[in-house]
């Protein structure tokens, strides 16, 4: 009797364990059969085409995508110096007491939902940019600083986490030749700590590029390709989230599925190279 | 009291009336401490664990002053210097008073860099005179035969003996007057370990060593002094080879013929 | 000036630096809480937990509908997520270890994690919102679930293979069934590991909007059948948030306070827990 429980109770773990590889698998499935029509029709066009006019039938996804990845972009460069400046500042600086609190408060802050760092974004950052740089206020400029904010307790606490890993006595030692503590931040905490650190980076990297509330509010869905930073825009997320409930027609919805699979495909490939890349060997030990 | 023999060689360090305690301790860890290092020899720091030898140790080159709360009290003179002073320079204290630690430190860079790590922290730059140097500190540690065709591969692939021979380079070339080793073998097999006896044994004609070492053996085998630690005191020190052959005190010789620790 | 000098000056430049990007990054973060908490405050009245949604400039609106929905949705996902992410994760650390398979089974799952939640919103639109004809509440339970389930799979995982072997093999030593072993050995020390991660990943999925924007959809006013479109706290907040009028848009604030007072003491309640455990 115990010999079939146990059977039973192992094979049924097995098969719900496995079950998430068929979930993954059937999304891609999914996402690509829906797509179908758009590939069909559009083709490459449909990647490279600069107009998105639905009442024309006309879908080029390429301002989405440069929305996407101007936006992205303009995150992490002004989420990464933030982010180093607070890890150095937790792993190596800050008192003890200021320490916890702190560190405990950046991880609270990462739990918070992304539609609220939308929301304050819509209401308090918007009229800001409009002010000091000019245009409406909802824009590229505005979706990416409201990004990095979004990102940045998340990419401060991982970068603190692999910061701290450095041996303590790694560390002793670069202060027993006479180390400074930036002697011993630049030589050997970040050297050493090298894969954890970009790891959490291109793991931001791919948050921040599928992130769709913290940035729908304040971008405006435009398509339209712009080197304005202060004009509106739009990127992938953006834009299924704007239009999904919209789409009127076969050829629409099969667009933004295709929309959809380029995410999922962008988002799996930068966090695959993120994980299986740079913090393999964190797991592993 | 203890007994200390007496040091007739002229003297590296000379510890007065040291106290330490530890940030949030009520009672220090090494209480009223006098103890004179002599130059160009090897003190043997032994006793059980938690007596206090390594923090000793630390506290020749402040390395306590990298977490909070310490406290020093007394005089630690080197040079005719209290380094205990709150002004001494840090920086420059460390460089001449070098620490190798119980497991091998490599920095994650490459052999070279390694070596040449701290001449660097020291403003040398010139090409030829890093490389002269980082030659004869490998040679000086025994280990540039080994090392001399991979240079520029990481450190990482070595092994621990040579990991630690690579740690004590680093340390000498930037010629220190006075080594700390804080169990320097604890963590090697038994031939990397007689490697690193014999390279310290040499070390001592340019340098003057302190070791702390778990192995009454191994202090026996490379010291000229030994001094017995107990609850954060010195309980006696002398000469190696009366130390443990006549020790003065019965705590001493309780110790060195295991009846605790 | 010497090179140690110089040494000491760039240390000190880095060190303001490092210090003032945290003072900016921590202000920034402070503003949104204290932004958040200002409004949430200020928009919060017990008429909001008693009333559901009305047109804009009614007097009497509320939040009860959204509250409710939120709950139901969340709730089935949690009910249905839990267990399958539980057993999954048994398997992983009891059965697949570190086999291909298990491993492959690992990777996936994280790799789910950080994937977008808007892409899971259409997965699902397409496989339950189209055949049905309609959003439903289920619609945005499934994807719920979908989010959640490599959360819970992977943080089981990482807790039960945190109990000591030597307790399992104490247990087989006693002549005890593996599943037996597992259910009252293992699980038993991993309780408190198993429940944070439950908890953590209800809080999670929790602020999920993109996902509920094209599957529960919305509704204004109170549905209790999950058959049905649906209101949730977080889709809702986004309507109103962008909406013209200004008691929709407090009742926004409102909706965005609960939701984070919500979340924030799960992460903190699984904190503590395994603060507790590790004082044990």
């Amino acid at each position: 009797m115990n010999k079939i429980i146990d059977t039973v109770f192992a094979s049924s773990t097995k098969i719900i364990a496995m079950s998430i590889l068929f979930i993954v698998a059937w999304i891609f499935t999914v996402l690509l059969n829906q797509s179908m029509d758009s590939i069909q029709a559009l083709g490459f066009d449909f990647l490279t085409g600069t107009k998105w006019a639905p009442n024309l039938e006309k879908f080029g996804a390429l301002p989405a995508i440069y929305g996407s990845v101007v936006s992205t972009f303009i995150a992490m460069v002004l989420a990464v110096p933030i982010a180093i400046g607070v890890a150095i500042f937790l792993s190596e600086l800050a008192p003890q007491k200021v320490k916890a609190p702190v560190g405990v408060s950046i991880e609270l802050l990462a739990a918070i939902p992304s539609v609220i760092y939308g929301m304050w974004g819509l209401f308090y950052f918007v009229p800001i940019v409009r002010d000091v740089f000019g245009g409406i206020g909802i824009s590229m400029l505005t979706a990416g600083i409201v990004l990095s904010i979004m990102i940045l307790p998340f990419m401060a606490a991982v970068t603190r986490d692999a910061m701290n890993t450095t041996p303590d006595i790694l560390k002793e030692s670069a202060y027993a030749l006479g180390g400074t503590k930036w002697d011993v931040i630049k030589d050997i905490i970040i050297p050493y700590a090298k894969a954890g650190i970009i790891g959490s980076f291109i793991l931001a990297l791919g948050r921040a590029i599928g992130e769709t509330m913290a940035v729908t509010f304040v971008m405006g869905n435009v398509h339209k390709i712009s080197l304005d930073l202060t004009a509106p825009a739009t990127s992938i997320p953006v834009t299924l989230a704007n239009e999904f409930t919209e789409a009127d027609t076969d050829l629409y919805y099969s667009s933004l599925f295709e929309l959809s699979m380029l995410l999922l495909v962008i988002s799996f490939t930068i966090i695959s190279i993120a994980k299986f890349y740079f913090l393999r060997r964190k797991r592993r030990s | 009291m203890a007994t200390i023999v007496n040091v007739t060689e002229e003297k590296a360090l000379q510890v007065k009336d040291f106290e330490f305690t530890y940030a949030g301790a009520d009672e220090p860890s090494i209480k009223k401490l006098t103890m004179p290092i002599a130059k160009n020899s090897i003190t043997a720091l032994i006793g059980p664990s938690g007596c206090g030898k390594t923090t000793l140790l630390r506290s020749f080159n402040r390395m306590h002053d990298l977490y909070p709360g310490n406290n020093y009290k007394g005089e630690i003179l080197f040079k005719d210097k209290n380094i205990l002073d709150a002004k001494e320079d840090l920086i420059d204290l460390r460089i001449n008073i070098g620490m190798i630690f119980q497991k091998p430190t490599a920095f994650p860079m490459s052999v070279y860099n390694n070596v040449a790590y701290g001449m660097r922290l020291k403003g040398i730059k010139n090409k030829t005179e890093l490389d002269d140097r980082v030659e004869k500190a490998l040679k000086n540690a025994a280990i540039w035969n080994e090392v001399k065709d991979r240079l520029k591969h990481d450190a990482d692939g070595l092994s621990g003996g040579q990991q630690q021979r690579l740690c004590i380079a680093r340390a000498i070339a930037v010629e220190p007057e006075v080594l700390l080793f804080d169990e320097p073998t604890s963590a090697l097999d038994p031939i990397s370990t007689s490697g690193i006896e014999e390279l310290i044994v040499e070390l001592k004609k340019s340098v003057s060593i302190i070791i702390v070492t778990h192995n009454m053996q191994q202090a026996a085998r490379v010291s000229d002094y030994t001094g017995f630690m107990y609850l954060g005191e010195l309980i006696e020190l002398g000469r190696t080879e009366e130390l443990f052959v006549t020790p003065k005190e019965k705590l001493t010789e309780e110790y060195i013929t295991g009846k605790f620790g | 000036m010497t090179h140690t000098q110089k040494r000491i000056i760039a240390n000190n430049i880095v060190m303001v630096l490092s210090t003032t990007s945290a003072l900016i990054g921590m202000g920034f973060l402070f503003w949104i809480l204290s932004v958040l908490i200002i409004n949430g405050v200020d928009a919060l009245s017990f008429s909001i937990f008693t009333n559901e949604g009305a047109p804009p400039g009614y007097e009497n609106s509320g939040l009860k509908h959204a509250l409710i929905g939120q709950f139901m949705i969340v709730g089935v996902a949690t009910i249905v997520g839990v267990p399958f992410g539980i057993l999954a994760g048994t398997y992983l650390s009891e059965y697949g270890q570190k086999s291909k398979l298990a491993e492959t089974i690992r990777d996936v799952s994280d790799i789910m994690m950080s994937a977008p939640s808007i892409v899971i919103g259409a997965f699902v639109y397409s496989i339950v919102v189209a055949p049905m004809g309609h959003f439903s509440g289920w619609a945005g339970s499934v994807a719920l679930t979908i989010i959640m389930l490599p959360i819970i799979l992977r943080t089981t995982d990482d807790m039960l293979q945190l109990v000591p072997s030597t307790l399992r093999e104490a247990a087989f030593a006693l002549g005890a069934p593996k599943y037996k072993v597992i259910m009252q050995v293992v699980y038993r020390g991993a309780k408190v590991g198993v429940l944070t991660g439950i908890l953590l990943g209800i809080a999670r999925v929790a602020g999920e909007t993109a996902p509920l924007l094209f599957t529960s959809f919305n509704d204004n006013f109170l549905n209790t059948d999950m058959g049905e479109p649906m209101a949730s706290l977080t889709v809702t907040m986004y309507n109103y948030a962008t909406s013209p009028y200004e008691d929709w848009q407090k009742l926004g604030w409102a909706a965005a306070f609960i939701l984070s007072m919500f979340i924030l003491s799960l992460n903190i309640i699984g904190r503590l827990l395994i603060m507790k455990r590790k004082e044990k």
